[in-house]
C-alpha cells in the first residue's frame, strides 16, 4: 500500500509543480465531463417532470387529440396541426358509458393584467371535472363548478405562481379583475402549487383555469385541442379505448385522432429522451477523444522529460511495470481531475439553472463520468507508460 | 564474488564497421574488496561499470555473480538483482529532485520485492543521523550542497543493504576537500561493514583509496 500511496503522490506532486500545464491538459476532460453530466442532469430533470405530470393524472385516464401522436413522435406539433374537435365530439364521447367523466381543452394565452402588474399568461379552458382528472387542490377559494360553465361565467381559477406575480399574493388575487385581452375575468380560487415548471410541458402554477364555455369568447369555431378522461375502473383500459375509437370512427378517419394513455404518452417521453442520451453519447465521446489525445500528447512530453529519472529507478531496482504503472497512475490522475472538476462545474451549473429548469444530477451520472475518464486515462496513458518502460536503462541513465 | 567472463561490449555501427566498447575481458571482484578501475575517458571504463552494474547486458560472454549465470535471467529478475544486491553512485548524484532527502533514499526500498527484515525509515534516518545529514531529512536536493546530494545518494545505495557499491566517478563534481570526505565514506564502509566497493575513476589519486586496481585502457583491460 505504501508503494501505490507513493506512486500516486509522485504524481500529483508533478501537478503541483506545473499547474497551468495540467490544468490545460485536463480542460479537454473537463470540458467533455461537464457537457455530458449537465446535459444528461437537464435531460433526466426533463423527463422527471414530464413524467411526473402524467403521473399525477392517475391510472383510467385518457386522452383523445388529433393526429396520429404516437406514430409522428413528437408529442405537441402533430396535435396542434391536426384537425380540431368541437361540442359535437364532446357530445358524441359522453355517451360512451365506461367514460365516468369527461373535459374538452383548449387554451389561450396573452398579457394578464392584474393590480401589481401585467404578465404574460395562459388560460386553460375545461369542464368542472378537470381539477378532479388531474388531482388538483385548492388553496385559496373554489374551482369553478357546473353553472359556472353553463352560464359562461368569467371566473378564473388561478396557479399560485401568477397570482403571487400579478397579485402580490395568494390572499389578494382572491375576488380580483383580471384582464387578459381586454376581457375582464374575476379571480374565484387558486389551487395549491404543482410544483415543477419551466421548460416545455405546462406549468399549472402559472395558468389560469376558466370554463370551456367562457373559452369560446376567443374563439367563435368552439374548438378544443384535446378531451381528457376519467374512464370506469370496473372495465378495461383497452375496452374504454375500443369503445371511444367506434364513437370517433363515425366522424373521422382513422388517422385523424389518437386515443393514448398516460403511460403511452410516457413511452414516447422516453424514447424521445432515449434517442437524446445517444446524441449526447456520441458528442460526450468526440470531445472525451480529443481531451484523451491531449492527455496522451503531454504523457509523451513527461515521458522524455522523465527520461533520465526512468533511467535512475530503472538503476535502483524499478521494474519494467513499476515504471509503467507510475505514468499509467499520472495519466488516470491527469484524466480524474479533467472528470472531477468538469462534475463540480457541472454541479455549480445545474444549481444556478434549478430555478427556472428542473435539472436533477443522479449518482449514476457521476459514477459513469468519473469511470470513463479513468479509463480515458488508463487507454492513452498505456503507450507513453509503455515507451518510459522499454527505455534501456543505460541509455536512460546518460540521458541529459 | 562477481565475474565477468571473457565479457565483449560491441556496436554495430553499419554494415561493415562494428565498434568495440569493451574488448573481450575477464574481471572478478572478490567479496569485501575494494577494487579501482581506472582508465582515461573513454577508455571503456563506464562500459565496464554498466556490465558489472547490470545496467547493460554484454554482447558476448556472461557476468556470474554468486556463482549465477545471468544471462538467462529475465528483465525483473535483473532488476532486482539490482535492487538487492548492487548499490549505485554517479558522478552527478542523480538524486529525483521532487522527492526529499528522506525519499530519495527510501526510494530502493519502494522497488524491492523480498520482505526487508528492517523498517526501511527507521533505517533511513539512522543512516542520516550517523552520516551527519540530520535536519535535511525534509530538503529537497536542490537546497543542499554537492557533497551532502552525494552522501545522499551513497546512503540510497545503502538501504538495500547491498552486497556491492559500483560508485562511477563519484568525486568527479566535487572539491577536492569534499571528494576527500565522500571517499573516507565508502573506505569507512568497506572496512566497518565489509561492503565490496568498486569505483570507476580516471584521477590516480581517488584510484589509490582502492586495495586492487584495475586499469582500463582502448577498450581492454590490461
Amino acid at each position: 500500500m505504501g508503494y501505490f500511496l507513493f506512486i500516486v503522490r509522485s504524481a500529483l506532486d508533478d501537478f503541483r509543480r506545473s499547474k497551468i500545464q495540467t490544468f490545460l491538459t485536463s480542460l479537454g476532460i473537463l470540458i467533455g465531463v461537464f457537457a455530458v453530466v449537465t446535459l444528461t442532469a437537464m435531460g433526466l430533470g426533463l423527463k422527471k417532470y414530464i413524467s411526473d405530470q402524467f403521473d399525477a393524472l392517475g391510472s383510467n385516464t385518457l386522452f383523445v387529440t388529433p393526429g396520429k401522436l404516437l406514430e409522428s413522435g413528437g408529442m405537441g406539433a402533430s396535435s396542434l396541426l391536426g384537425n380540431r374537435f368541437d361540442l359535437k365530439d364532446l357530445n358524441s364521447l359522453k355517451r360512451v358509458r365506461s367514460i365516468k367523466s369527461i373535459t374538452p381543452l383548449s387554451s389561450k394565452s396573452g398579457a394578464a393584467q392584474g393590480t401589481k402588474k401585467s404578465e404574460f399568461s395562459t388560460i386553460f379552458f375545461s369542464s368542472d371535472v378537470f381539477f378532479d382528472i388531474s388531482g388538483f387542490e385548492i388553496e385559496k377559494g373554489r374551482f369553478f363548478d357546473k353553472r359556472d360553465v353553463d352560464k359562461r361565467a368569467k371566473v378564473l381559477v388561478a396557479g399560485p405562481k401568477i397570482a403571487e406575480k400579478l397579485f402580490g399574493s395568494i390572499s389578494e388575487a382572491l375576488d380580483k379583475k383580471v384582464s387578459i385581452d381586454n376581457v375582464s375575468f374575476t379571480i374565484i380560487g387558486v389551487i395549491k402549487s404543482k410544483g415543477g415548471g419551466g421548460f416545455g410541458g405546462p406549468d399549472y402554477d402559472s395558468y389560469f383555469f376558466g370554463p370551456f364555455t367562457t373559452g369560446f369568447i376567443f374563439d367563435p369555431d368552439k374548438k378544443f385541442i384535446r378531451f381528457a378522461m376519467k374512464t370506469d375502473e370496473n372495465i378495461s383500459i383497452l375496452t374504454v379505448k375500443e369503445e371511444v375509437k367506434t364513437q370517433m370512427l363515425k366522424r373521422y378517419k382513422d388517422d385523424e385522432f389518437s386515443i393514448v394513455e398516460p403511460t403511452e404518452i410516457l413511452s414516447v417521453v422516453n424514447r424521445i429522451f432515449e434517442i437524446m442520451n445517444i446524441v449526447l453519447v456520441a458528442i460526450a465521446s468526440i470531445s472525451l477523444l480529443v481531451g484523451g489525445i491531449g492527455i496522451m500528447n503531454i504523457m509523451y512530453v513527461t515521458v522524455s522529460d522523465k527520461t533520465k529519472e526512468v533511467g535512475i529507478r530503472r538503476a535502483i531496482g524499478a521494474r519494467k511495470n513499476d515504471i509503467l504503472f507510475q505514468f499509467i497512475v499520472e495519466a488516470v490522475a491527469l484524466s480524474v481531475l479533467g472528470g472531477a472538476l468538469g462534475i463540480g462545474l457541472a454541479y455549480i451549473g445545474i444549481l444556478i439553472v434549478q430555478p427556472y429548469f428542473p435539472a436533477y444530477m443522479d449518482v449514476t451520472s457521476v459514477a459513469l463520468a468519473l469511470g470513463v475518464s479513468s479509463a480515458i486515462g488508463i487507454v492513452f496513458g498505456v503507450l507513453p507508460a509503455r515507451k518510459a518502460a522499454n527505455l534501456e536503462p543505460v541509455e536512460a541513465i546518460r540521458y541529459e | 564474488m562477481i565475474r565477468l567472463d571473457k565479457v565483449v561490449k560491441s556496436y554495430k555501427i553499419d554494415e561493415e564497421t562494428t565498434f568495440y566498447a569493451l574488448k573481450e575481458s575477464t574481471v572478478e571482484i572478490k567479496e569485501k574488496e575494494f577494487v579501482s578501475i581506472i582508465g582515461p575517458s573513454g577508455s571503456g571504463k563506464s562500459t565496464l561499470m554498466h556490465l558489472i552494474g547490470l545496467l547493460d547486458k554484454p554482447t558476448s560472454g556472461e557476468i556470474i555473480i554468486q556463482g549465477k549465470k545471468t544471462s538467462g535471467l529475465n528483465d525483473d529478475q535483473i532488476s532486482s538483482l539490482r535492487n538487492e544486491f548492487i548499490g549505485f553512485v554517479f558522478q552527478q548524484f542523480n538524486l529525483i529532485p521532487k522527492l526529499t532527502v528522506l525519499e530519495n533514499i527510501l526510494l530502493p526500498s519502494f522497488y524491492a520485492r523480498k520482505k526487508l527484515e528492517y523498517n526501511p525509515k527507521e533505517k533511513a534516518l539512522e543512516l542520516i543521523k550517523r552520516f551527519g545529514l540530520q535536519g535535511k531529512e525534509n530538503s529537497y536536493p536542490n537546497k543542499i550542497s554537492g557533497g551532502q546530494q552525494q552522501r545522499v545518494s551513497i546512503l540510497r545505495a545503502l538501504i538495500m543493504e547491498p552486497k556491492l557499491i559500483l560508485a562511477d566517478e563519484p568525486t568527479g563534481n566535487l572539491d577536492s576537500k569534499t571528494g576527500t570526505e565522500i571517499m573516507k565514506m565508502l573506505k569507512t564502509l568497506n572496512e566497518d561493514e565489509k561492503i565490496t566497493i568498486a569505483i570507476v575513476t580516471h584521477e590516480v589519486d581517488i584510484a589509490k583509496y582502492g586495495k586492487r586496481t584495475i586499469h582500463v585502457k582502448d577498450g581492454k583491460v590490461v
